[in-house]
């Protein structure tokens, strides 16, 4: 139940970052989960790959970084915008 | 290639704990401590309270947050020990209240004819020890029908509070349990808990757990 509802809310902060447009070119997100997080890093990353392949999602890539101690971080966010490299 | 990376970097809890900052502000305005109580279900949060409410309701003046994932059972159980507000937060399924939720439920109380505010979180030793609700401690609550072993299996909740209540020790004569042990394993994860024995059926060692009560409000009121 804790990691939907972080999963939940990683989803929520990715949106409110992103244009609605940027939101359906998401292909990965990466999150960085402690060791001491309380959380268990494969059934979080199950959670946002069932979350994930929704609308207004397109099935981005959740990415799972595991570090020490009790972090939580929406690391990054990946999108494909279509548009050559600068 | 035309992937972009936008670099976040944030706290997945980040809109929790500035809601939690929030709550910590109004309530230390109002100089209203809050005990954050989380504990494995049925280690006897809610009869703590009930004890608590029924024998130390004339001298100060308590409001009560209760969380439950289903029933408003726990707040009805507190009412009829209180004439002052017991709300109930079902929250549907989450494991876990959140700051919002607290924030929400301090719209009802008046905290200016508040000596202490009581949050007593949905029963379980995982998640509620991430989620900052705003309180001056957490209190974790241990009952000597768990194991000894619940400070190592749940090392964070253990790490987060200030207090731990060893609670139902009338039935010691009857259970395996050992509160040397428990406490020394707690401390292995936390040398500053601090810790009451304490029976809410029978009211042995609730002087002390009033004790540390008086204690936070004299400190809240003090600063």
């Amino acid at each position: 139940m804790h990691e939907m509802s972080v999963a939940m809310e990683i989803c929520r902060m990715a949106e409110e970052r992103l244009t609605p447009a940027q939101v359906a070119q998401l292909v990965e997100v990466g999150v960085e989960v402690g060791d001491d997080s309380g959380l268990e890093p494969e059934n979080l990353r199950f959670c946002l790959e069932a979350l994930l392949m929704h609308p207004p999602f397109v099935g981005a890539k959740p990415v799972i970084r595991r570090t020490a101690g009790d972090a939580l971080r929406l690391d990054y966010l990946e999108i494909d915008d279509g548009r050559p490299d600068d | 290639m035309a992937v972009r990376t936008i670099e976040v970097r944030e706290k997945v809890m980040a809109r929790n704990d500035e809601l939690a900052a929030e709550v910590r502000a109004k309530l230390a305005a109002a100089k209203v401590p809050s005990l954050n109580l989380v504990s494995s279900p049925g280690s006897g949060k809610t009869r703590l309270l009930e004890r608590t409410l029924a024998e130390l309701g004339h001298e100060l003046r308590f409001a009560v947050v209760t969380g439950d994932v289903q029933t408003q059972n726990d707040a009805d159980r507190l009412a009829q020990h209180t004439q002052r507000l017991v709300q109930a937060v079902v929250t549907n399924g989450a494991c876990h209240l959140d700051a919002r939720q607290v924030m929400e439920a301090l719209d009802a109380v008046d905290l200016a004819d508040t000596d202490m505010l009581f949050v007593e979180n949905v029963g379980n030793l995982v998640c509620p020890a991430s989620w900052d609700l705003g309180e001056v401690a957490k209190v974790v609550v241990l009952s000597v029908t768990e194991g000894e072993d619940k400070p190592l299996k749940y090392p964070k909740m253990f790490r987060m509070a200030e207090a731990a209540v060893i609670n139902k020790v009338d039935l010691l004569p009857y259970v395996p349990f050992d509160v040397e042990k428990a406490i020394g394993f707690a401390r292995e994860v936390n040398p500053a808990l601090r810790f009451f024995r304490t029976s809410a059926h029978t009211g042995a060692g609730m002087d002390e757990w009033y004790g540390y009560l008086r204690e936070k409000i004299a400190a809240a009121r003090a600063s």
